[in-house]
């Protein structure tokens, strides 16, 4: 069996596969140097990128310090009401809520440091605690989408026919569904009673519950391409090499065509992280996301919307962390796309 | 039964006691002030119906109280007198036989619809009808009590044969299947304000009937806009006590948005906010400091609580209940409903006969509470440390209270946490046995200023597979007892068993087998062209704009 020099090799990734983008590193001419290796170069010599991607980095570890914050500094935690209480602001006391219920602004000092919400929470605590929720529903989402959308891009690309027909539809019919109705009509079913999977179930108040509506609705935005990319493989020679040689369909799925769309599904992982944190934050804010006493910077900025002329700040605050640190894992995803994928075949499409 | 006077509020809600005012009253549109000109009314709820049997929301009685006159009624009066039952279009409130269950009346002579057509006695049983087969949302208050209203409503009947009625004399005699005391109010409701016989048995959305009131309505874009004009034919009737009206038009503008409506008031561009609205948080500072000679929070008898299921862990035990009626912070509550809220702890509120003068049993209404007591009794009821779930509904400040509540729970010693739905399907969920709620939000607002009202949400009998209105399953004998005995009292004579209900409802406190934190105050809210201290706001349907007039 004639085999193409150009095509990849079994297992590795398409380094001289130029429809990939990591061929290009054959083209600047270095040879020896891994695909993975020439993507780092490319992301190091991206200043912006990479200082965005501290950014995000920054934001998640200050996320990740929320319970030393509220322990150490502020001396209260997410869901403590001080509704009635008094604080110290330079020498003068001040309620933490008006009696015709204003909570105070920032205080700039340990206590309310950004000021309190409506029942006397602490705006700072809250959005620490409240980071971390996102965050975590952000990266348990995109590895869910990554899982389901990577096995269901494998299967139908690879099978083909009626298998094909069935998930691509069933791709077709959640694409066709606009993200935020869909999340809605899951998260506000799922609220009340949980998800019960028979062995356990999920309370309707656990943070798995978004975390999973996020995951399910986003997988065709990321299965779709993916399948077309495995249509393309399952046809290259080194495939046809495989099977010559006896592999069967699970093992030149995982070890053939996985490895070479590993790229493409690196570079769509934080591209997934800031959609999926920006599709809790609007869930959330319509109350079908993070349910109480969880905070998440959606639904604090929720709270806020009726005090915006008066408590400008419970929304600008959690709304402004919102944007830095999807700006931050965005721009540092572009990178990587950058990097991985100069001719930018992989987008996130609405 | 159901709750009548549904508020539709839009948000959170007001603060500041409710003083007497000078109420308009009597049967005059003269006295002082300005007769004559135009008043512009926007609210932010468009009112459900305008059809005067099909309305049940404070922004449909608003409208058709004033025009549409039922054979009894209420005072055009603030509270506490506006709760009084007055004649309406009969001569004097009703005989009632000793056995309490034949009501007679007689329609006033000389009476005419505002096209001229005279009304007549059989109208009122036409008016009963149209109710029951338009199928307005309180029809059980009727069907369930008059003989032959049932069968009507099945279509086993053409007409109730409860209701007999004599053109000739005007005379009207109502039949009951028992004794309920509250019926007067049930005939007060504006949902019998008369229209003629052969009005269509359907709803009507844009021509009403010929008005039996002071006014009359005009010129309706559904869901826009709507008028009343003064009825030309009310004044020569001299019906007394209700008032002819001041002002010759009031244009009503739906504003969905409350904070455009509130600001249109505060700059004189409209003439009132709707008090069946909430007024934004973030306006009531501004509200409060510019328009203070034009602004005040209104008390309605009304009743905030938590609920507390008696048959279910931790709440079967009165300690654990205690606790949470010593640990409740009111004036917290207070400040989450931006000040609109009137600290109380017992279930009948204040301005319903039988409402207790005593001390609260567990810490005085404005107090703080008592965590570190709470705690101890938490200890001593053995409950501590166990789950609680609390239903809320997502809607603010209801919301607010919900967590405040949740984490009061927590700061007593047990692991709370908030369940929140949609405020459309809240109560219907709460009230389905399947979900057996431990505890969360309710309230009620009077359908009538009658005690009876409020003790049915603490019957045995009304605990229902669905639509439960007791949610906390509470059933005590006393009470039982108690409800059937002052049940029969007529309203008119409700003074003379207020003493015995005040017995039951400092009782209930005592078992604490609710949190009550208080009554909701709504807003009084005018331009400076209106007269703000002859301007009423009765105690259940909110403004009353017959005793409108110009400065």
């Amino acid at each position: 069996m004639a085999v193409d020099p150009t095509a990849p090799s079994p297992g590795k990734p398409a380094a001289l596969e130029p429809s990939f983008g990591l061929g290009e590193g054959v083209i600047e001419g270095q040879a020896g140097v891994g695909p993975y290796q020439l993507a780092m170069r490319r992301l190091r010599r991206n200043k912006t990128a990479l200082a965005f991607g501290a950014m995000f980095v920054i934001i998640v570890l200050m996320c990740l310090c929320a319970p030393l914050y509220a322990k150490h500094v502020a001396h209260t935690t997410p869901s403590a009401n001080h509704i009635t209480d008094t604080v110290k602001v330079r020498g003068e006391t001040k309620d933490v809520v008006s009696v015709g219920g204003i909570p105070i602004g920032p205080t700039w000092t340990s206590h309310f440091l950004l000021g309190a919400d409506s029942n006397g929470r602490d705006v700072a605590v809250r959005l620490l605690y409240g980071g971390r929720n996102s965050l975590e529903i952000g990266f348990i989402a995109t590895f869910i989408s990554c899982l389901l959308a990577t096995v269901i891009a494998l299967t139908a690309g690879y099978y083909r026919g009626v298998l094909d027909g069935v998930l691509s539809r069933t791709m077709d019919l959640i694409w066709a569904y606009p993200v935020i109705l869909l999340g809605i009509a899951l998260g506000t079913a799922l609220a009340v009673g949980g998800l019960n999977f028979g062995l356990f179930t999920i309370n309707g108040t656990s943070l798995w519950i978004p975390a999973i509506i996020i995951g399910v609705v986003y997988v065709p935005y990321m299965a779709k391409p993916l399948r077309g990319q495995v249509l393309s493989l399952r046809e290259k020679e080194f495939v046809e090499a495989a099977r010559s040689q006896g592999a069967g369909n699970l093992r030149i799925m995982s070890r053939e065509i996985l490895p070479n769309i590993a790229s493409s599904i690196i570079v769509f992982i934080p591209l997934m992280i800031a959609n999926a944190i920006l599709l809790e934050a609007a869930l959330s804010f319509l109350g079908a996301g993070v349910q109480p006493p969880n905070p998440s910077w959606g639904t604090m900025i929720g709270d806020g919307i009726r005090l915006i002329p008066s408590a400008m700040h419970l929304t600008l605050i959690p709304g402004g962390m919102l944007v830095l640190a999807v700006l931050g894992i965005n721009v540092f995803g572009d990178g990587v796309r950058d990097a991985l994928d100069p001719r930018a075949q992989v987008r996130m499409e609405h | 039964m159901r709750k009548l006077r549904k508020v539709l509020l839009l948000g959170s809600a007001v603060g500041i006691a409710a003083v007497g005012l000078a109420a308009c009253g009597g049967g005059g549109g003269g006295g002082g002030g300005t007769q004559g000109g135009t008043a512009t009314v926007v609210i932010g709820t468009a009112p459900d119906y305008l059809d005067p049997q099909e309305e049940y929301t404070t922004q449909g009685a608003e409208a058709d109280w004033i025009s549409y006159t039922p054979l009894v009624t209420y005072k055009h009066e603030n509270a506490p007198t506006g709760n009084d039952v007055i004649p309406g279009l009969a001569t004097a409130l009703p005989t009632i036989s000793a056995d309490g269950k034949t009501y007679t009346m007689t329609l006033r002579k000389g009476l005419v619809f505002s096209d001229g057509t005279p009304i007549k006695a059989s109208d009122f049983a036409c008016t009963a009808e149209r109710m029951i087969k338009v199928n307005w949302g309180g029809k059980s208050f009727f069907t369930d009590n008059v003989s032959g209203a049932t069968a009507f409503d099945k279509g086993q009947s053409d007409h109730i044969t409860g209701i007999t009625t004599d053109d000739a004399t005007g005379k009207i005699t109502i039949q009951l299947d028992k004794p309920y005391g509250a019926f007067t109010n049930v005939l007060a409701f504006p949902e019998l304000g008369l229209v003629p016989c052969g009005t269509p048995e359907h709803t009507l959305t844009t021509d009403m009937p010929p008005s039996s009131g002071p006014y009359m309505l005009t010129d309706i874009v559904p869901n826009k806009s709507y008028s009343v004009v003064k009825n030309p034919k009310w004044a020569a009737l001299n019906v007394p006590d209700i008032p002819v009206g001041h002002l010759d038009r009031i244009d009503v503008t739906i504003e969905s948005n409350t904070q455009t409506e509130a600001q249109k008031v505060l700059n004189n561009q409209a003439d009132n906010f709707d008090a069946g609205d909430t007024l934004p948080p973030s306006i009531v500072p501004q509200v409060r400091s510019q328009a203070s000679d034009r602004f005040e929070a209104v008390t309605i008898p009304s009743t905030f609580y938590f609920f507390m299921n008696v048959t279910l862990p931790p709440f079967n035990n009165e300690l654990a209940r205690q606790a949470v009626n010593v640990a409740i912070d009111r004036p917290a509550l207070q400040r989450l409903a931006s000040g609109f809220l009137e600290p109380g702890c017992f279930f009948l509120p204040e301005g319903i006969p039988g409402h207790p003068t005593s001390d609260c049993p567990y810490g005085p209404a404005d107090g703080h509470g008592d965590i570190a007591k709470a705690q101890q009794l938490v200890q001593q009821s053995g409950t501590a440390g166990q789950s609680i779930t609390v239903w809320g509904e997502q809607r603010a400040p209801r919301t607010q209270y919900v967590e405040y509540y949740a984490d009061l729970l927590n700061k007593i010693g047990y692991k709370a946490t908030p369940k929140l739905i949609s405020d459309t399907t809240y109560f219907p969920t709460i009230g389905n046995a399947k979900t057996m709620p431990q505890t969360g939000f309710a309230d009620w607002i009077q359908d009538f200023p009658n005690p009876v009202d409020f003790y049915l949400l603490l019957a045995t009998s009304s605990i229902q597979p669905v639509n439960n209105e007791n949610f906390g399953n509470v059933s005590d004998p006393f009470i039982d007892q108690q409800i059937a005995k002052l049940e029969p009292t007529p309203s008119a004579k409700l003074d003379s068993v207020a003493s015995q209900w005040q017995a039951v409802d400092e009782y209930t406190a005592k078992k604490a087998y609710v949190v009550v934190y208080g009554s909701e105050q709504v807003p009084k809210f005018f331009s400076d062209r209106i007269d703000f201290d002859s301007a009423v706001v009765h105690p259940t349907y909110l403004n009353d704009w017959s005793t409108w007039q110009l400065k």
